[in-house]
């Protein structure tokens, strides 16, 4: 505490003051972090030596991973699948996050709780909807039928595993997009109405631009849950729709095969490393011509 | 032979200086009065209602006993392995599948001691080395009546007869290979199960990889029950007490008995247990008659204790599995082969699983 007075001297105006928040607020982390390092890092560190050491040290695991055909196709149909459920998501999210942000204040907190409501239910209950509405008898094929339209195969696919992880996902896509559209000013698309931009061309290189930093966010935030999805690709996919984490489940659970498991583990966190490390530079550089553009 | 006279010895000591405590044999059902004064068991099993049946069957256990009983779950061999390797163990007796009290005998699961049980009363051929069952059931191939009219599957042959009897088939994908229907597939692709090989395995799964893209492989027992009950698909294999409760629902289909596949779940006694004895005591309540019978009236699963004469409706007893028919007609996997090839058909299954 004795130091406060004296950064202060140290260094007058508006940028120290701003470094010395940063500290304190590092303080305030610290229970976050320990916390963090008591249940994330400590057992992942476990799960990385495991997937080396188990059961003889070396390579075993990894060399057993990519030699299988099996791992390989379900680790690219993991990161195909999350693709498409991370642009479903936007898609549907952005008009949601846009309206958000234009209707009357009653209205916006009816369309903040469609949004939170999902959050309050249990996701494996979400998903046994989704069965009942999916099914070849289910809600979806009779509307179909009763239509005189020939019903569609929906649960058991791919397209079903996507509706159903999609749903469970779009908060995450909304809230995000949401609380950055929320920033906009609105007066810029004025600005370049009155400079002779049409309605949609305003829309297109003024705002979606600016709103880009919250798309990012939300579909990080959502291709990376979709990696790890298990319980809503188990009950709406068929065996053309398993995702790693049932093979993994499969390892540790049934064969107690902790290396193997850890190793798969271990695979697709890199996996996810590596693109977020070629997505980061992308999303700066885009971050900088909105700047520039504005 | 030392060993034994010194065994005797310490027996006959025992039997001498503690008259009390000295029971001549367990018998199945019965628990000391007071035995077990102060003393806490957990219990692990799979909840819902066959957990809370177990629960009640074993009342009388814990009040004669004056036991503390614990609930925990669901059963998992990688949760009970991180126990016994961290050398605290807080199961004391365990409900398992099939196969894990085989595949871990001795390294998760103690060996037996059966002088501290009865098992006279259990159906043969089901106690292992580390393992007595907890109750049996079976899996039936239920057809749909409308699909096949007067002309339905009698076997598992027909089951893998995509020609004559089309449909779209329900299997279980809820975990662990099933070695019965692996052996069937087999059967049925012309081979003798009998005198099956590891390499066997893959021309078993390759049968019922040949069901073809349709095939549904459900993943937990409500959703086969909801497949019959929405009538989803036209052959589902189905575990006996799905099976009923669907029927009693409504749905339209109809057991094929010959060739059942016998399963039963099983109780253990984890490496490391702090009190084996107790668990052992508890076991052994499990077996009794009466236990077994409150056990079948509320879960409709088979009793595993011969001289059980649960009370149970028209719809429950056309499903359990204990009378002679029933018996005659069951299949029963070779545990042996499957408990030597598990990893391997674990391996071929899972591919299965994963559509490749």
């Amino acid at each position: 505490m004795s130091a406060l007075p004296q950064t202060d001297n140290q260094t007058a105006g508006g940028r120290p003051a701003r470094r010395l928040n940063l500290r304190d607020a590092g303080w305030l982390a610290a229970p976050a972090v320990l916390l963090l390092a008591a249940v994330l890092v400590y057992p992942l560190a476990i799960i990385v030596l495991r997937s080396f050491s188990e059961p003889e040290p070396g390579l075993q695991n990894y060399i057993w991973f990519f030699g299988s055909p099996v791992n390989r196709a379900v680790l690219q149909r993991t990161f195909v699948l999350s693709g498409w459920v991370t642009l479903a998501s936007l898609i549907c999210a952005y008009p949601y996050a846009y309206a958000m942000t234009v209707v009357g204040k009653n209205l916006r907190l009816i369309l903040i709780l469609c949004v939170l409501v999902p959050f309050w239910l249990s996701g494996v209950v979400r998903t046994l909807a989704w069965v009942i509405l999916l099914q070849d008898s289910g809600v979806i094929n009779s509307i179909l039928r009763g239509l005189g339209l020939s019903p569609v195969k929906l649960i058991r696919t791919q397209l079903g595993v996507v509706i159903g992880m999609t749903q469970v996902l779009l908060p995450f896509m909304i809230l995000p997009i949401y609380s950055v559209m929320k920033g906009i000013d609105t007066r810029l698309l004025q600005a370049a109405r009155s400079l002779g931009a049409k309605p949609w061309r305003a829309f297109l290189q003024i705002y979606v631009p600016l709103s880009l930093p919250g798309v990012y966010a939300g579909a990080i935030i959502v291709f990376i849950l979709s990696l790890g999805f298990y319980i809503t690709p188990a009950l709406l996919g068929g065996p053309r729709s398993t995702m790693l984490s049932s093979l993994v489940q499969n390892q540790v659970l049934s064969l107690l095969n902790w290396g193997r498991g850890g190793a798969m583990g271990v695979v697709l966190l890199v996996a996810t490393f590596i693109l977020l490390a070629i997505a980061a530079p992308l999303m700066r550089q885009k971050h900088t011509q909105t700047r520039r553009e504005k | 032979m030392k060993k034994i006279n010194f065994g005797l010895a310490v027996m006959m000591a025992c039997a001498v200086s503690v008259p009390a405590l000295a029971q001549d044999k367990a018998v199945a059902g019965e628990v000391a009065e007071g035995s077990l004064k102060g003393k806490t068991l957990t219990f692990v099993s799979y909840g819902g209602i066959y957990q809370d049946g177990q629960v009640a069957a074993l009342q009388d256990f814990v009040q004669k006993s004056g036991v503390t009983l614990l609930n925990d779950g669901p059963t998992e061999t990688a949760k009970l392995q991180a126990q016994v390797e961290s050398g605290n163990v807080s199961w004391d007796v365990v409900d398992t599948a099939d196969l894990p009290p085989y595949v871990h005998c001795g390294t998760l699961f103690q060996k037996l001691d059966f002088s501290k049980l009865d098992i006279s009363k259990i159906p043969e051929g089901q106690v292992g080395e580390c393992s007595v069952p907890a109750m049996n059931y079976g899996v039936v191939l239920m057809y749909k009546n409308d699909t096949y009219k007067d002309n339905p599957p009698t076997s598992w042959k027909d089951f893998f007869d995509t020609e004559k009897f089309p449909g779209v088939r329900a299997i279980d994908g809820s975990g662990d290979p099933v070695g019965g229907l692996i052996e069937q597939g087999f059967i049925a692709a012309g081979g003798d199960a009998k005198a099956m090989t590891a390499d066997d395995i893959e021309k078993g799964i390759e049968k019922i990889r040949a069901l073809g893209p349709d095939t549904i492989y459900w993943k937990t027992g409500a959703e086969s029950q909801q497949l019959a009950e929405s009538g989803e698909a036209d052959m589902i294999m189905m575990w006996t007490g799905r099976a009923m409760t669907a029927v009693k629902n409504g749905a339209q289909y109809t057991p094929v008995w010959q060739d059942w596949l016998v399963v039963m779940d099983q109780l253990t006694i984890p490496v490391g247990a702090k009190d084996p004895d107790a668990s052992y005591a508890l076991i052994n309540a499990y077996l009794g008659k009466e236990a077994q019978e409150i056990l079948t009236e509320k879960t409709s699963y088979t009793p595993i204790n011969l001289d059980s004469k649960p009370k149970v409706d028209d719809a429950t007893a056309a499903f359990l599995t204990n009378t002679p028919e029933r018996i005659k007609q069951g299949f029963q996997q070779n545990i042996p082969f499957w408990v030597k090839n598990f990893d391997l058909a674990s391996e071929k299954w899972s591919a299965l699983l994963s559509g490749n």
